[in-house]
């Protein structure tokens, strides 16, 4: 894995130098395909020539004799596994290897008894046919669990199909965007999809934005102009997948489908390989200890049966009983649907989980590398700021409720409200009216999306206003004068003057301006005001806000008649001696639910790191606001500002933040990135590129942590992948990093991982609790197959009866444990240490084995020697009983009494005595599901009647032992038989003892925690 | 990635266990200290001790609820099983084959009578009495001494022709062999209230080609007299023997297999359980080769 990763890198967008640099390997060919394209057509292409295909495009037969070669123009689906493989991997996995081996087990044992005598009992075929079902049917369910997630994903690809317009045949044609072959020429203007990777021939103020290739949003510029060698870097290339902004652009398609930047992007993802998940660890570890006991006690037994004179075949008999005695067959079956429970539960809180372990995962996440632009901000501009008659004043930035509570009675804000109004461009779709305005489509960037929705809430219907404040010109905003300016009639039939309004960068605004308006008042700007201007400005700026000024200026009636004609490119009006009015501050708000849930986060020891391709000043502001950097810690610079100190002074112990940016995360070792991730609790990294997440998410995972990675461009999709759960957005999110994801968040919320984290958490305790719960009547299963041997009773409980407690009785009850409610706040504790906390550690095995197991076991032998001493067989006799018991020619076997039994009457009551011991498992489960509903707290506390489910498992019980022992009596071949009613009760006080000792367990554990008890005790 | 920085080479790994059996930094064995073993060892031999005594109170009281004379329930023995001696099973049941002109192949089944007879001599049976009434042997109280019932003599000369005392080749040699049958003991059960309980041997499927199984039983008739019932338990009458009938098959065809089935007529006595062969009934296949 070290020796591959750099390659990934390798579509390091910042210079052709990286690209050279780590260009090596597999890779190489690949670009150097999409290098030679351009370079090719650059040299060959002379503008005659070219002009000439713009005007013909190429003609239909040529377009599809390419597509015939090079396929259609979409990005091919990573590569699917195929269904029978997914479907195998379902019937070998974990557990079931273990099942498989019993089974063969069974069919080998029955081979040897069958070998041995021509009449030996089907039971071990049975036995070994049932397991063989209950791998093939788990694995089915498994297999179905995990198509259902995977059809819901299919859904989100579902995309309604891109167009594009072509030039074909010397025609104008719109064609299904996949139908686009190389050499096509293809028309896009503002707001169009780029349909693939283009040169541009012609472009008029193209703007594109490379955010799902790059993560940046900032709108570049696109021109026919070869500006750079790199193909990233040039200004006449359009890639695939991004959006044109702004403007028209004609180009060349040059690249189609896998072969277009994306495309390489999209496989690269697919090289980087899935980690196994944490709860697939564990549950191996489990098998393993499963096995271990298994196979432990069986080699024990066998040798102990050797010795007692047993004969060695029936030895291997007893081994193989015992294995297959402790395989947990239900298990497998349990915590596939415990899992898909939490899934759904999850996917009704906006967390659709793709892969049903990565539910856990999320519950053991202990760092969330996070994105800032829609996962914890709104995605959208917001006024947050006003500034006027030397004030700040707040605007609520909340999603829904949009209520202005400053002060709008000053003269200043009626001019303010004005210029916000009308110097803008950007208008709501029509046929919005009944939508909330902060839900309704605008056309226009962000920033005057902000400012119309701003003003449309504060001041009503803003069309209306610019209607009767009819335009008469208007110069937009761009990038070198930095301002945008227009012009308007008033709405005062009486006020003959024209209106100039301007809003742009503070500092240019200022510029032009000589006085500025306070109260109403139009006083001289002097030297106090511009300073609180700056003040101010340096505030706003400061709190990571986009800053605009806005001026005005009445053009005399006089000099300026109603008639007279404006000129933008000329400027035949007043550029300076403006009034200023104020200013007003623009951000993406972070979501309001976001703070409290990074606060759910931190107590719950989950570290949040903030990875964004933005502004560092913008997103510590974000940052601090959302409690990512909590607000009594401070950055070194910080520090160092507080004390007026150089920053190589500051005690870097000190700061517990720290906003690291992706210059500097680029000339960092690996060491470095080490130190900072383990020595700042709070860390925000800034200006990254996309690539560099990769480094991080490695960075974390060399901690030991859990690593969510949050994500919605193609980009982000190695990082995704990287991660130990990869969590795409659902709304935001592209395909590719949906694809590459684990977890898909519906809403794009941040505190909807937060509560998949608290499922996660409660289902590790409560797969625990279950557990426990399986492996506990293990024993009691195990226990009568050792006494036999041992002691020679007749067999207590059969293999049938067996299968019947843990495919029968047992599951329900087992997936009711997956309700059960936390025992305390699960998150106020650390996430668990991926090696130290496990699924099955020490003291539930021990507890579980050698504690109620052995008296559930103990409870059960009674239930057993009972039916047994009233039938007439003593404790007495039963010793040493089991030769003569089992041969099928003495039919006149003595019992306590001095009557005779005849071989069938024995076997008959043997089967009572299965039915028995059944029986007292069962009950005792009862007793045994009820006690594991807690670990530590006293049932009394946690509810006896609060998870009704555990009742329903509880009555499952009931009746399916009651259908076996009095609905199936009659039929043999299961080995039951009716029991006496009171037989049912005999185990109660026993039962009652395994509660009462577990209550007594927990009691100790909560009055000494840490103690000796605790330590041996507590699972 | 994380999980190849783990993968540790076999020395390693032997040496982590070795230091987990024996860790001289914390004086830890097996993840413990010795007084840690023998806190947890004594928890445990403590808890053990407690659940053991538990168990063994439960046993006691569950010893004293039972009744020392009769069993609580007999639902499983409502109808006695029947064995037959010489008993020799083959693959499926009771398989008797013999060839007359050898000795050796008979020799064995004589013996297996013999030896069961002996149980059956007058000095096994000094301690019972003699009972003549051919009625129900109701006794309410322990009238015999040792606080224990009477129970009635049944000796082998009773068996005649087949006790193996004037024939102690019990007609194998004559290829007219004696089998003895016997009725399983069931406590207080009494096979019928009037008439005694008879034995009835034939061949099971009667062949066409030959004639019916001619029988002598003995005691005459076949009967098991009704004053050996009912059985009163091993505690009540520890010298009990089962009364025993004799069958002698007189014309058993040479040089084939038969299967002959032997039932016990009886008011209470059941012989059609499809799963037990053996109640109510002995089957058993014999082969005599000339």
């Amino acid at each position: 894995m070290g020796q591959k990763t750099p390659q990934i890198y390798s579509v390091e967008l910042n210079g052709a130098k990286d690209m050279k640099q780590t260009d090596k390997g597999d890779d190489k060919d690949k670009y150097r395909g999409l290098w030679s394209t351009c370079l090719e057509l650059r040299k060959n292409h002379h503008k005659e020539h070219v002009t000439k295909e713009i005007d013909l495009g190429l003609s239909s037969t040529q377009a599809a004799e390419l597509l015939a070669r090079d396929g259609p123009n979409a990005l091919s689906p990573p590569q699917e596994t195929p269904e029978i493989i997914k479907f195998l991997k379902q019937m070998v996995g974990g557990f079931s290897i273990l099942l498989w081996v019993g089974a063969i087990l069974c069919w080998i044992a029955y081979g040897i008894q069958f070998s041995n005598d021509k009449s030996s009992s089907l039971d071990n075929v049975y036995l070994g046919t049932v397991l063989a079902l209950v791998v093939i049917l788990t694995g089915i369910f498994a297999y179905y669990q995990e198509a259902k997630s995977t059809n819901i994903m299919a859904s989100f690809s579902k995309m309604i199909p891109q167009q594009a317009l072509v030039i074909r045949d010397s025609e104008k044609k719109i064609i299904p965007a996949e139908q686009l072959v190389v050499g096509d020429i293809v028309e896009i203007k503002g707001g169009d999809q780029i349909p693939a990777d283009i040169r541009l021939l012609f472009a008029q103020g193209c703007k594109v934005d490379n955010s799902s290739l790059t993560g940046e949003s900032e709108p570049q510029p696109r021109s026919c102009e070869f500006t750079h060698d790199n193909p990233l870097e040039t200004k006449n290339i359009g890639f695939y997948s991004t959006t044109c902004l702004e403007g028209t652009a004609t180009g060349m398609v040059i690249n189609t489908g896998d072969r277009t930047i994306i495309g390489h992007i999209a496989s690269l993802a697919s090289g980087v390989g899935n980690e196994k998940t944490p709860i697939a660890t564990e549950i191996e570890h489990f098998v393993h200890i499963v096995a271990g006991v298994a196979i432990s006690i069986g080699v024990l037994f066998f040798i102990i049966a050797v010795s007692m004179k047993y004969r060695v075949l029936d030895s291997i008999i007893f081994l193989i009983g015992i294995i297959v005695a402790n395989v947990p067959e239900g298990l497998l079956a349990t915590v596939t649907v415990t899992l898909s429970l939490t899934a759904k539960r999850m996917a009704k809180k906006n967390c659709l989980v793709k892969n049903l372990e990565a539910v856990e995962t999320l519950g053991s996440t202990s760092i969330i590398c996070s994105d800032k632009t829609g996962t914890l901000t709104q995605n959208r501009m917001t006024v947050a700021h006003l500034w006027f008659d030397n004030q700040i004043f707040m605007a609520d930035t909340s999603e829904d409720h949009f209520k202005q509570t400053f002060d709008q009675s000053s003269g200043t804000w009626a001019s303010l409200s004005k210029i916000i109004t009308l110097c803008n461009r950007a208008e709501f779709r029509p046929g919005q009216e009944r939508v909330p305005i902060m839900k309704r489509v605008v056309v226009g960037d962000a920033s005057e999306t902000a400012l119309l929705k701003f003003s449309e809430v504060v001041l009503g219907d803003v069309m209306e206003i610019r209607k009767r404040n009819h335009k008469v010109a208007e110069i937009p905003f761009n990038s070198t004068n930095k301002f945008q300016l227009s012009i308007h009639k008033t709405d005062d039939p009486t006020d003959k003057r024209f209106l100039m309004v301007m809003k742009g960068a503070p500092e240019k605004i200022l510029e032009k301006c000589s006085t500025i308006m306070v109260n109403g008042q139009e006083q001289p700007l002097d030297q106090s005001t511009a300073e609180a201007f700056y003040t101010a400005y340096m505030e706003l700026g400061g709190l990571g806000e986009r800053v605009l000024g806005f001026c005005h200026l009445y053009l005399s009636a006089d000099e300026f008649p109603e008639t007279y004609s404006f000129d933008v490119d000329a400027m035949n009006f007043p550029m300076s001696n403006l009034c200023f009015v104020g200013l007003l501050s623009m951000i993406d708000p972070p979501r309001s639910t976001v703070p409290d849930a990074i606060t759910k986060c931190r107590s719950a020891g989950i570290k949040v790191i903030m990875v964004t391709g933005d502004h560092p000043i913008t997103a510590k502001a974000i940052a601090k606001s959302v409690g990512i950097i909590s607000a009594n810690s401070e950055t070194v610079e910080d520090i160092a500002k507080r004390l007026n100190i150089a920053v190589e002074q500051v005690n870097k112990q000190d700061a517990k933040a720290v906003v690291v940016t992706g210059m500097e995360l680029k000339d960092m070792s690996e060491d470095q990135l080490d130190e900072v991730l383990t020595s700042y609790p709070e860390i925000v990294f800034a200006r990254t590129s996309p690539q560099q997440k990769l480094i991080i998410v490695e960075g974390c995972q060399r901690q030991d942590a859990v690593v969510a990675v949050t994500g919605d461009g193609v980009n982000d999709s190695p990082a995704l992948k990287k991660a130990d759960i990869g969590i795409a957005m659902g709304i935001a999110g592209s395909d590719a990093a949906k694809n590459a994801a684990d977890m898909v968040l519906l809403d794009d919320n941040f505190a909807s991982i937060v509560t998949g984290v608290e499922e996660g958490r409660l289902i590790f305790d409560n797969l625990k609790k279950t557990i426990a719960y399986t492996l506990t009547k293990n024993i009691a299963e195990l226990c009568p197959f050792l006494i036999y041997i041992i002691v020679g009773v007749p067999l207590p409980l059969g293999t049938i009866t067996i299968l019947f407690i843990d495919l029968g009785t047992d599951i329900v009850p087992s997936i009711a444990l997956a309700y059960e409610k936390a025992e305390s706040d699960i998150m106020n504790r650390k996430p668990r240490h991926k090696k130290k906390d496990r699924l099955v550690n020490k003291p539930l095995a021990v507890y579980s084995y050698l504690h109620i197991g052995l008296m559930q076991s103990l409870g059960a032998f009674l239930v057993y020697f009972t039916v047994y001493a009233q039938e007439g067989f003593r404790p007495s006799t039963l010793i040493n009983l089991r030769v003569e018991w089992e041969k099928d020619f003495v039919n006149n076997l003595e019992d306590s009494y001095g009557q005779e039994w005849t071989r069938y009457q024995r076997k008959y009551l043997e089967w009572t005595g299965y039915t028995a011991f059944f029986i007292g498992i069962m009950i005792q489960q009862i007793a045994d599901l009820i006690i594991r509903k807690t670990r530590k707290n006293s049932i009394f506390q946690q509810g006896l009647f609060r998870n009704k489910v555990i009742w329903v498992g509880i009555a499952s019980q009931i009746i399916i032992a009651l259908i076996l022992s009095y609905g199936l009596g009659s039929i043999t071949a299961l080995n039951f038989t009716m029991l006496r009613p009171q037989y049912w009760f005999v185990a109660v006080p026993h039962a009652f003892l395994i509660w009462v000792y577990d209550e007594v367990r927990k009691l100790f554990i909560r009055l000494y925690p840490g103690s000796w008890w605790d330590k041996n005790m507590y699972y | 990635m994380a999980a190849l920085h783990e993968k540790k080479s076999c020395s390693q790994r032997m040496e982590e266990f070795q230091r987990y059996c024996w860790n001289p930094d914390t004086g830890q064995m097996l993840g413990r200290t010795l007084s840690r073993w023998v806190w947890i060892s004594l928890y445990y031999v403590a808890f053990y001790v407690v659940m053991t005594g538990l168990f063994a109170l439960c046993i006691y009281s569950l010893m004293c609820t039972l009744d020392p004379y009769t069993p609580d329930y007999q639902d499983r023995l409502k109808s006695p099983g029947v064995t037959l001696r010489p008993d020799v099973y083959g693959e499926k049941g009771l398989d008797i084959s013999y060839n007359v002109s050898d000795s050796r192949t008979w020799t064995n089944l004589v013996h297996t009578l013999h030896d069961f007879l002996e149980g059956y001599s007058p000095a096994a049976q000094e301690d019972n009495i003699n009972c003549t009434s051919n009625k129900v042997f109701i006794q309410e109280s322990f009238g015999a001494p040792n606080h224990t019932k009477f129970s009635c003599k049944f000796t082998a000369d009773m068996l005649q022709n087949c006790s193996g005392l004037q024939d102690p080749n019990f007609g194998f040699e004559e290829g007219k062999p004696c089998f003895i049958i016997k009725m399983n003991r069931i406590v207080r059960f009494l096979p019928s209230n009037t008439t005694a309980p008879r034995v009835d041997c034939a061949f099971l499927d009667q062949p066409k080609d030959i004639q019916p199984l001619q029988v002598e039983y003995y005691p005459p008739n076949g009967t098991f007299s009704l004053h050996y019932f009912p059985y009163y338990g091993n505690k009540a009458q520890p010298h009990y023997s089962n009364p025993l009938v004799a069958a002698k098959l007189l014309n058993v065809p040479g040089n084939t297999e038969v299967v002959i089935v032997c039932k016990i007529l009886a008011e209470h006595v059941t012989y059609d359980n499809p799963h037990d062969p053996f109640e109510g009934k002995v089957e058993f296949k014999l082969k005599i080769e000339n």
